[in-house]
Formats: structure tokens, sequence, C-alpha cells
């Protein structure tokens, strides 16, 4: 039986001005940046994607047909994914299977994966889960091994869903599906029993569940898609030797339509609250908060309105409004001149690209 | 109770006896010189008690219903009935009788009669206008006598109309004429009954319905089918009506019938008129016939859990609606589109507000272009084409009409979707453009081009054709599949693009067809060089339509307020358009998705905008604010390559 702590009362403590995201690359052409500002993945042109460390550059990845790049990470910093996203701008496809390859951190050898949408990487980054929304296949990988396993999803209400997964132990892979009738579950996938068990089944159709993890838990959103009355909640599951993961206390409940797009952090989770709403016309204003794990305090980060989604990269959390990025985690000014010191050489430019 | 007419409830009558009495006088041209006073037989009271406003109202109501009626008996009792008014001069209405006009008719017609001249003549000839006697027989009016001086006469209304309508407004015979049982369907037919879908627009609406001709002659047929069915006006010809009305009836469809009432019942409630547009539920509205039932189908398929739906069904299923907020967000059938849609309230609001053709299904669900999705929409918007026939993935609506489109101007060279084979003889490959599935049966149509194929290699006849089979239609043992060309596709994975499929050629396969590329559009330009093969520049240029770039609310507003049914369409990021669907995982991620505003939805000081991404469902649009729009298109001309700004006004 879960245990269930609901908040009361929200403290929202307004925030001071933010400060805006400085580095001395253009915002435009940055995928992915470390939080010292020394390592960074550039879009050069359409196409190309360059690497840059320690005041060295280099087109260390060129696609053909004027592609776009998306790099994540994850909070062990072993590796990076890319997806390669071919022809943006003329082929206008949300099902559309982009090209999967994998980088060391701070590095340039690149792997290729395979062929989907939104890839992921767990355990110390040793593996990596992407969705085929053509086959509704979630596609799991090991990196190193190249093990390989697939889960059909059911995904029948939504052609373009694209499922959350987390993976807690190395034959554990734990995803969100939908069934036809638009009810979420978070389901955990036993790879060596090949076992599908379901852990939380929302009780209303019409939400997401949205999964994140950091230091030893694993957070599971449920938000509202646009438009649907419906409420918020956080669960919150620690995370121990066992990979049971039916645990789990709610940490955050509301009847506010938040939008959710969470962020998990060592000591707090980031997430688009909705501040006030016109029930008619469903107009919100929305603003970036942190949920304090400790103390279940909501904290405001922002106080524009209209804030809808949070960056996170190497541990960093930022918004963009009107065309800039601002911070509200992490180290926001990239662009001093002071010298560091020397790079380590695991930071040093790889000379056999 | 004692009850008032109806013109009591509206006060605005006050303004109208200004107006009316000024509009009697400058009726006839020839009424220029002073008269002498009117010698009217019913003196006035000479007491006269004010111990309510109800009251008075009442009591001048019995003042004029025996002035009036002393008047018309006085009339006749002397002879004074003009059989030809043209032997009169200073034709002018008789006071008396306007009075009594305004007193017993409806506030509605009143304010219809006021517009024009005409109107008033038309609203008499119709028989919107009553007087103490009821409807108006007889025309009473004054005239000068050859002596000099004025008396008044009843005028019969044929008179009336022969000699006094006919020639101050020849119009008003032409549209008797429209208006008789064997032209009134034609005339029907050629009447726009404009569905306003913004308060602004119906306000423009209604005063359009006022100042148009034709609205009493409209509101005649109401008011007679009104009479008929409740078994009113005179008993001896009761039958007769009857029987006309049932005639009328027939040639009027229900959602013509509801127009001309709400516009007759509501010409001096201009709130009232907007509500039936704005404010009833769009649920409503399909089950009375005024809004297709195609809004309903994939939402009522799903509630009632079948694939086809009875009437009666649909019926049950739209009361259900109503009172089920949930059965909307999800859709049933093959036209999948990006889900959950809004719930049934918001969803009746949106569509309510809504202006886009949407009567035909285009499948976004199974788009692998939605820049052809958003772009045929824009299209059939304008051109009001009919929809050809399908055949594959119903997705193929848009792309058809995106090549047939290239086509029409030229520009079918950047279509990059092959389907090739190589030909032994020529030693070389073969690759025809094509797209999967057929619309229109058009040449490069995929069904096509393998059959063409087929009689390269396979030496089949001209005649042959192929057809889509989808895979859990096709039964092999059915003799109908053992012969001929049947390309079998899997429905959940074919698109325009990709399509899973297999080819049988007289039930053998056919795997030496191959497919290169995919299908790619230039929506708004890429590169300067570009610029005349994309979508936009045809649609502007040599399509003519005029598109405005709007970057601010304000031009947005305006654009909405003019009461023009115009469109907004745009490319934006998905991620800041509908934030809770596309997550952000990366720095200047966007996932290009081209979109359209119908409608703009005002509640006190907030406002909305009923808005369709290319992935959502034509038959169900979402409601999003400014902020959501402005920040797409920001953020996407952010990502262009030549910083465009995309978001564009067609009126």
């Amino acid at each position: 039986m879960p245990l269930i702590s609901f908040i009361l009362f929200i403290s929202v403590a307004w925030s001071q001005e933010l400060p805006k995201f400085l580095t001395k690359h253009s915002p435009d052409t940055l995928r992915y940046i470390s939080m010292d500002g020394r390592t960074a993945y550039v879009q050069k042109k359409p196409g190309v994607l360059g690497f840059v460390n320690s005041f060295k550059s280099v087109d260390f990845l060129t696609e053909t047909s004027a592609s776009d790049f998306i790099l994540t990470g994850s909070p062990d910093k072993i590796k990076l994914a890319i997806e390669v996203v071919s022809n943006p701008h003329t082929e206008y496809n949300l099902l559309k299977n982009n090209k999967i390859i994998v980088v060391n951190w701070g590095n340039t050898q690149t792997k290729d994966v395979g062929f989907g949408r939104s890839p992921k990487l767990h355990l110390k980054d040793e593996w990596i889960t992407y969705y085929d929304a053509y086959d509704k296949m979630l596609h799991i990988q090991n990196i190193s091994t190249q093990k390989k396993f697939e889960i059909k999803l059911a995904a029948k209400a939504n052609p373009f869903f694209i499922p959350e997964v987390v993976m807690v132990a190395q034959d554990n892979v734990t995803y969100t599906d939908i069934n036809e009738n638009g009810f979420v579950a978070l389901i955990t996938f036993n790879l060596s029993t090949k076992v599908s068990t379901v852990i939380y089944r929302s009780p209303q159709s019409g939400t997401k569940l949205e999964l994140c993890r950091n230091d030893g838990y694993v957070a599971v959103g449920e938000f509202p898609y646009e438009g649907i009355s419906r409420g918020s909640k956080i669960m919150h599951i620690k995370l121990s030797s066992e990979t049971n993961l039916a645990g789990y206390t709610t940490i955050y409940n509301t009847v506010d339509q938040d939008l959710g797009n969470m962020v998990c952090h060592p000591t707090a989770i980031f997430f688009i609250k909705t501040m006030s709403q016109e029930k008619k016309l469903n107009t919100k204003t929305t603003d970036a908060v942190r949920l304090d794990l400790k103390t279940h305090k909501i904290e405001a980060k922002t106080s524009e309105g209209n804030i809808t989604q949070l960056i996170e990269m190497d541990g960093r959390v930022m918004i963009a409004f009107r065309g800039d990025f601002y911070v509200i985690e992490g180290i926001s000014n990239l662009s001093s001149d002071t010298l560091k010191a020397v790079p380590t050489s695991k930071e040093e430019l790889p000379l056999d690209i | 109770m004692k009850t008032s007419p109806p013109f009591w409830q509206n006060l605005s009558y006050k303004t109208f006896l200004g107006t009316a009495f000024g509009l009697c006088l400058s009726l006839y041209s020839h009424a220029q010189e002073p008269t002498k006073p009117v010698d009217t037989p019913l003196a006035t009271p000479t007491v006269t008690e004010y111990p309510g406003i109800l009251q008075t109202f009442e009591a001048l109501i019995q003042v004029d219903n025996t002035k009036f009626k002393n008047i018309q008996e006085h009339l006749i009792k002397n002879g004074k009935v003009l059989s030809d008014s043209k032997k009169v001069s200073d034709l002018e209405l008789e006071p008396d009788f306007l009075n009594s006009i305004i007193l017993h008719s409806d506030a509605g017609y009143i304010r219809l009669a006021s517009t024009s001249k005409c109107s008033f003549y038309d609203t008499i000839m119709t028989d919107l206008l009553r007087s103490a006697e009821g409807k108006l027989k007889n025309v009473m009016v004054t005239y000068v006598t050859k002596t000099g001086s004025r008396e008044s006469a009843l005028l019969s209304k044929k008179e009336f109309l022969g000699n006094v309508v006919t020639q101050e407004c020849p119009e008003s015979v032409a549209l008797i004429a429209q208006f008789q049982v064997k032209t009134l369907e034609q005339t029907l037919n050629s009447t726009l009954f404009e569905v306003p879908n913004n308060r602004d627009q119906c306000r423009i609406t209604h005063l359009s319905w006022l100042n148009n001709p034709k609205t009493p002659y409209l509101c005649q047929i109401h008011e007679f089918l009104k009479e008929a069915k409740a078994g009113g006006g005179e008993a001896k010809d009761l039958m007769q009506r009857q029987t006309m009305a049932k005639i009328i009836d027939g040639k009027l469809n229900l959602i013509q019938k509801d127009y001309i009432e709400n516009v007759c019942t509501n010409l001096d409630h201009e709130e009232m008129f907007c509500n039936e547009f704005l404010n009833v539920s769009f649920w409503s509205k399909i089950a009375g016939g005024q809004a297709d039932k195609i809004y309903a189908d994939s939402i009522c398929q799903k509630a009632m859990g079948s694939g086809s739906i009875s009437g009666p069904q649909l019926k049950q299923c739209l009361a259900r609606l109503k009172k089920e907020n949930d059965l909307c967000m999800y859709g049933a059938g093959r036209d999948q589109s990006l889900s959950p849609h809004l719930d049934c309230d918001s969803l009746s609001l949106a569509l309510n507000h809504s202006s886009l053709r949407s009567n035909y299904r285009d499948c976004p669900g199974s788009s692998d272009q939605l820049a052809a999705t958003n772009f045929t929409r824009v299209l059939l918007n304008i051109t009001q084409a009919e929809i050809k026939p399908v055949a594959g993935p119903c997705s193929a609506v848009s792309i058809g009409e995106t090549v047939m489109f290239n086509d029409r101007f030229d520009n079918d060279e950047g279509w990059t979707m092959e389907a090739c084979f190589f030909d032994k003889i020529k030693e070389r490959e073969i690759c025809s453009k094509t797209f999967f599935g057929n619309y229109g049966d058009h040449p490069i149509a995929y069904t096509n081009i393998v059959a063409g194929i087929l009689r390269e290699t396979r030496g089949a006849d001209k005649s042959v054709t192929c057809k889509m089979i989808a895979s859990d239609e096709y039964n092999p043992l059915l003799l109908q599949y053992k012969t001929g060309c049947q390309i079998i596709y899997d429905r959940d994975k074919c698109f325009a693009s990709q399509c899973k499929h297999r080819i049988l050629y007289n039930d053998s396969d056919i795997d030496f067809i191959k497919i290169k590329n995919r299908v790619n559009i230039e929506y708004f330009p890429l590169t300067i060089k570009g610029e005349r093969f994309t979508l936009q520049y045809l649609l502007t240029r040599d399509f003519k339509q005029v598109a405005k770039s709007y970057n601010n609310l304000t031009s947005v507003t305006r654009h909405f307020r003019t009461g023009k049914k115009g469109i907004l369409y745009g490319i934006g990021c998905a991620e800041d358009l509908l934030p809770t669907f596309f997550k952000v995982h990366s720095m200047n991620q966007c996932s290009p998705i081209p979109f359209i505003v119908d409608g703009m939805i005002q509640d006190e000081d907030s406002l909305a905008f009923v808005t369709r991404t290319a992935a959502d469902s034509l038959q169900a649009p979402r409601i999003l604010s400014w902020s959501n729009i402005y920040s797409g298109v920001r953020a996407y001309q952010r990502y262009h390559p030549l910083k465009l700004w995309t978001l564009y006004a067609l009126d």
C-alpha cells in the first residue's frame, strides 16, 4: 500500500530576477553544454555537429539532408545520446524514426545505435532506450554488449504517443503506455523473465505520466493533457537494492492542471505549474517551480506566467523565454574570460577523429 | 394576469415612433405642402388616469382599439374606400393607423420595417405588421381632395401594392416573384445562411439580415408555417393553408428552417440571435441538423461501441455528450489523430467558433507529411472543391490535393518520392514519381504507377488497374483476389511516404518495385533561390491569395473582428504550441508543425483562439492562448534557416 502524504499548504516564494544564460557560443547553435562550459556541442550549420572543448573546435558529425541534432545526457555523464533529425524543414513528420547515435561524454567517437525517437540513457549509460513510432516498439539496447530487447506497446488511443522510460536495474525496464480508452499506466518489464507488471494505473483518462530519475529516486508525475480538467500529482519512489517500484509516496497533489515537464535533481523536482486559470477558455498562467524533496514545499522560480518547458543539461535547469535562455539552477555565466585550471587528460580533445 | 402585447417588451418603440412618423411623412414624394389637421372622428378622452405604467399601456391599447374600430366603421359607412389611388393627391398614411401598427406589431418586425421605406412596404405586404384588427386587410390613408381638404380613406392592399409599392419599390415586386411556390426552392438555395463564429461577425450578420430585402419574405414563410401548424388564422381556409404549409415546409431543410426562425424571432434581439450560434451546444446543433454529423461520428462510434451509428443511436449519443464530458476525448475508427481531444464542453465551444471547412476526413494519424495535411486544409477551405475518391490511407486526400496543386502550377519537378524498377531491355533503372494510395485517379498515384510497371514488365493488359486492399479485408480464398492487381497494405503502417504493403498480380507476389526517397515539401522558403518552388509562393503568387504576415495580438484580433471568415496559418514548434504533448529534452529542440487558427473566442477580458495543428483531427480543434501560438512561431523563427516569421492571415 503506497504511502500518501498530501500537501495541504503550498508555500510559494517568488524568486528574484533570473540570471540569463551567457556563453561564448551563439545560443541558437548550442545543442549541449557542460556545467562549467568547457565542453559544448554546437550545430555549426545544418547537418554539421561541432564539438568544442577547451578552445578547440572540430566538426565531428556530418550528416546529409540538412539534419538537425538533439542531444541528451544523463546524470552519470558517461555518454550522450544524439538523435539526428533529417530534413526537419521539409519533412513534417512526428512519427519519423531518426538515426540514434551515442558518443562518449566530452568525446567525439560515435557509435550507431538504431532508428527511433526520444533516446534515453540508463544505468551508468550502459543502456539506451528509444521508441519506434511506426511500429510502436520500445527498443532497449545494451550499448557495450549490443544485447537488444523489444517491447510492443499498445498506444492505441494516440498515434503520436511517445512512452517515458526508466531503468532501475539491468533486468528491469519501467515505461508508460496508454490503452484504447486513454488510461495511462506504468508498467515494469522484466527482461529476464519477460513478465510485465502494471505498477500504477491511472484512475482517469486524459492524463500523461512522466518519469525521471536522479540520486536514488524515481519520480512519477501525472499531469493532464492540454484542455483536460484533471488534477496533477507527483509520486516519489525511493530506490533501494531491490528493484521493486511498487511503493510510492505522493509528495505533491493538486486539483490544478499543471503542465508537468519534470526535471529530477538530487534534492528537488522542477516542473511547470499552473498558477492561475480561466476556466471557460482554459487560458492559464504557468511558471517553473521547485518542489523540495525534503520539505515538499513549492517555490516559484519564475513569474513570467507563460513558461511551458524546462531544459536540463548536465545538472543545469533552464527556461527559454522570448528568444533567450535563463538559468533556474546551476551556473549561468559561462562567458567569463578568467583562466581556468589546466584541463584533465579526460577533457583534452581527442585527436583520433 | 393581464398580458401586454409583445411590443411593450421593448421600449425602443419610443425611438421608432419618431422614426416611423418621419418615415411616413417622407414616404410619398408628392406630400410636400402643409396640410390641414386630420379630421379624427373620435375625440380624445377628457380624463386619463395614470395609476401605473402597465395599466397606462393597456389603456392606450384599449383607446387605440376603440379609435381604430370607429375610424374604420366611419370610413366604410361613408363609402371612403379608394378604388384608384392615382386619382388623388398627397397620399399619406393615416397617423392613427400607424399608431395602431406600432402598438400591435412585433417589435422585431417594427425594427425591420423601420430600416427603409421599401422594408416598411414589404412588412405590410408580407403580413408581418399588425393593427388593432390583426393582420392588415386594408391600409388607411389620408389624401387631399379636389377642394383642397384632407380626408381619410381605406385603400385595399392590392391597390396599395399596385399603385404605391410598384411605383416606389420596383425591387419588392421582383422579390414577391422570387417567393412564389414555384420559385421558392431556387430562391432559398441562392440565399446565403451564414453561420457566424464570433460575436463581432455575428453583429455584422444580424445587421445584414435587418437590411436584407429578402428578410420580410423569409419571415412571412416562418409566420405562415407557424400559424398553420398552430391551427391559427381563419378557420374556413385552415385546411387549404395547412396543405400549402406542407408544400412550403418540404422546400426548406432543417438548417434553413432553424436559421429563419432565429432571424425572425430575434430581429430585435441581437444577443439572443448570436447566442443561438455561439452559446448553444454544438451537439444540439448536430441533433437539430444545423451541423454536420461528421463531428460526432468518431466520438459516437466509440461511445456507442458500434462501427456505424443509426439515427436514433446518434440522438442518444448526442444527448450523452452533453452530460458525459469525457466522451469526446478519444475517437474511434481509423481517423486517428493527436489525442486526447478537448472534453465535450470545450470542444463544443471551439466548434461553435470555428470556420474552417471540416466536412471530410484527412487522418493526420496516418500522415507522414503534415505540411500536405495543413496545406490541403487551407486549400480546400478556399476552393470548397469536392473531395475526390480515395484509396489506401485516408491521408491520401492531402497528398493527392497537394500533388494536383503542384501540377496546376508546373511545380511537379520537386516531387522526390519515386517507385523504381530495373528495365531489363533498356538495362537501366526506371523511376516514376508517386505517392501511396490513390486520390481522384491521379496518374502518379501508386495504384496507377504499379499498373504501368506491370504493363511494361509483365505484359499486363492496358485495362489492368491496381486496387488498394487493407490487409484486414483481404481474403486470399476469394476468387476476386485470384486475378488482377492488388496492393495489400497494413492499415496501421501505411502513410504517404512509407507503406507496409505487398503487390499481388494474378496471385503472384511482385517484389521488384522499390520505393526511393520520401515526400519532401517546402512550405515556406528555406533559401532565397528556392522560394518560387514553395507552397507559400504558389499559394500567394500563382494562386493569387492575399496573405498578410501577422506578428502581434492586435493584428490577429482585428482580423477576426472584421467579420470575415478568414483564417490564419503558419508553422510553429510543437513543443511550444502544445507543451503537454511534446516535451523538450535539449536546447533549441523544435518539432516544426503546421497549424491553422480559424476562430477567436472572447470571454470578458480573456481571449483564446480555435486552433488545429496538422496532427489534430479536422473535427476536433483545440483552444489555444495567443501566448502559445506566438511562442510556437517565435521558436520556429529561431530554428528556421532564414529566420522567417511564419504566421499568415488569409481573408
